[in-house]
């Protein structure tokens, strides 16, 4: 039996996906003109509000799939998406603050 | 100015990427490295941001169309988000040349792979536009998951390793070993690299080694180019795109290693 073709499924993750590349170009490219006129550290925020946001959507798409797969009780997947967000989050926590 | 080059060079390396099938990362690495004198690792670190961005729209195109296996994408993350997020931990320890001279060595080997095989695993082979307009999908059932978590262990690692999607190992074990017919395998794949890569970035990031004012401009290139070269690929002469890419990666792959003896004489 093929897993495919739950509509509703894929096109919940694929808004996940991209409401966040969309609002990280538009956030990135603010950064970037703002940087033409105003001087300091305000452009260079904005550009790093749009790099960690690119980083959370991954992670968000796997919070909205693991969310979908307990609603439908699929127990399986939803402990599998689980685990892939622990593993994301242990990275988050235990990588290097500097080095 | 600095900023104007990046968005430029995002920009071609979104639509070479959108245009063979081939991301973007491969390329961004060793130009980061060797003409804006980005150290290597901090290089691999932002291009990753670059990769997750094209990740992020293109795999959201093939959601849309039904042919990616969300679950099957799941589990194998389970291996390539671990592979990728312990390689990313030791790379804070590895030797900054050995970095070069293995990116070196490895856009030698795809380059070559890419040759050989005549860019099998492109695009259009992996989705036919089907002739009512709905992409008809045989019913299989993945088999084999030990070997397929594996080498998405192993794809991983080498995403978190290099700061690539890891796409030319996961789609052929996914199609002719997981019994995963291949435009599903190539969509499951470009899925997953969202995820692998993201799992390195944290890393990347918390060390300090994604440069924002350079990750910024190159993924607004990136997005740009990747949206251009998804609406050319159907009228683009495919082959002649890949042979180009093939010389720009020979090119890198022979700068690297001139560059890498250099610093040793």
């Amino acid at each position: 039996m093929s897993q495919l073709r739950e509509p509703a499924f894929d096109r919940a993750v694929a808004l996940v996906l991209r409401v966040g590349a969309f609002s990280c170009f538009f956030l990135m490219l603010a950064g970037l003109l703002c940087g033409l006129f105003v001087p300091g550290r305000i452009p260079l925020g904005i550009e790093r509000a749009g790099v960690l946001l690119m980083l959370a959507t991954p992670v968000v798409r796997v919070v909205v799939a693991c969310f979908l797969f307990f609603r439908e009780k699929d127990y399986r997947y939803g402990w599998i998406s689980f685990g892939v967000l622990v593993i994301l989050m242990l990275g988050a926590v235990f990588g290097i603050g500097e080095h | 100015m600095v900023t104007v080059l990046l968005v430029i060079l995002g920009f071609f390396a979104g639509l070479l990427g959108a245009l063979t099938g081939i991301g973007g990362g491969v390329l961004l690495t060793p130009i980061l490295a060797l003409y804006f004198g980005i150290p290597i690792r901090e290089a691999i670190g932002t291009s990753l941001v670059a990769v997750i961005t094209t990740s992020a729209a293109s795999s959201s195109v093939h959601l849309q169309r039904h042919t990616t296996d969300i679950r099957l994408g799941m589990t194998l993350e389970l291996a390539t988000a671990l592979g990728a997020a312990v390689m990313a931990y030791l790379v804070g320890y590895f030797n900054r040349n050995f970095l070069e001279g293995l990116f070196a060595a490895f856009l030698l080997y795809s380059a070559i792979t890419i040759l050989t095989k005549g860019g099998k695993f492109r695009q259009e082979d992996a989705l036919p536009p089907a002739a009512n307009g709905e992409i008809v999908i045989p019913p299989y059932e993945p088999r084999r998951y030990p070997l397929g978590l594996g080498a998405s262990l192993v794809a991983g690692a080498l995403s978190g390793l290099l700061g690539i999607g890891g796409g030319p190992i996961k789609v052929p074990v996914m199609y002719i070993f997981m019994n995963v017919p291949l435009m599903v395998a190539t969509a499951t794949s470009n899925f997953m690299i969202g995820v692998t890569a993201a799992a390195s970035a944290i890393v990347y990031y918390r060390r300090g080694d994604i440069l924002v004012e350079d990750a910024a401009p190159l993924a607004v290139g990136v997005f740009l180019g990747s949206l251009l070269g998804a609406r050319l690929a159907p009228r683009i002469h495919t082959k002649v795109v890949v042979y180009l890419l093939v010389a720009i990666m020979l090119y890198l792959s022979g700068h690297l290693a001139v560059h890498l003896l250099r610093g040793w004489l």
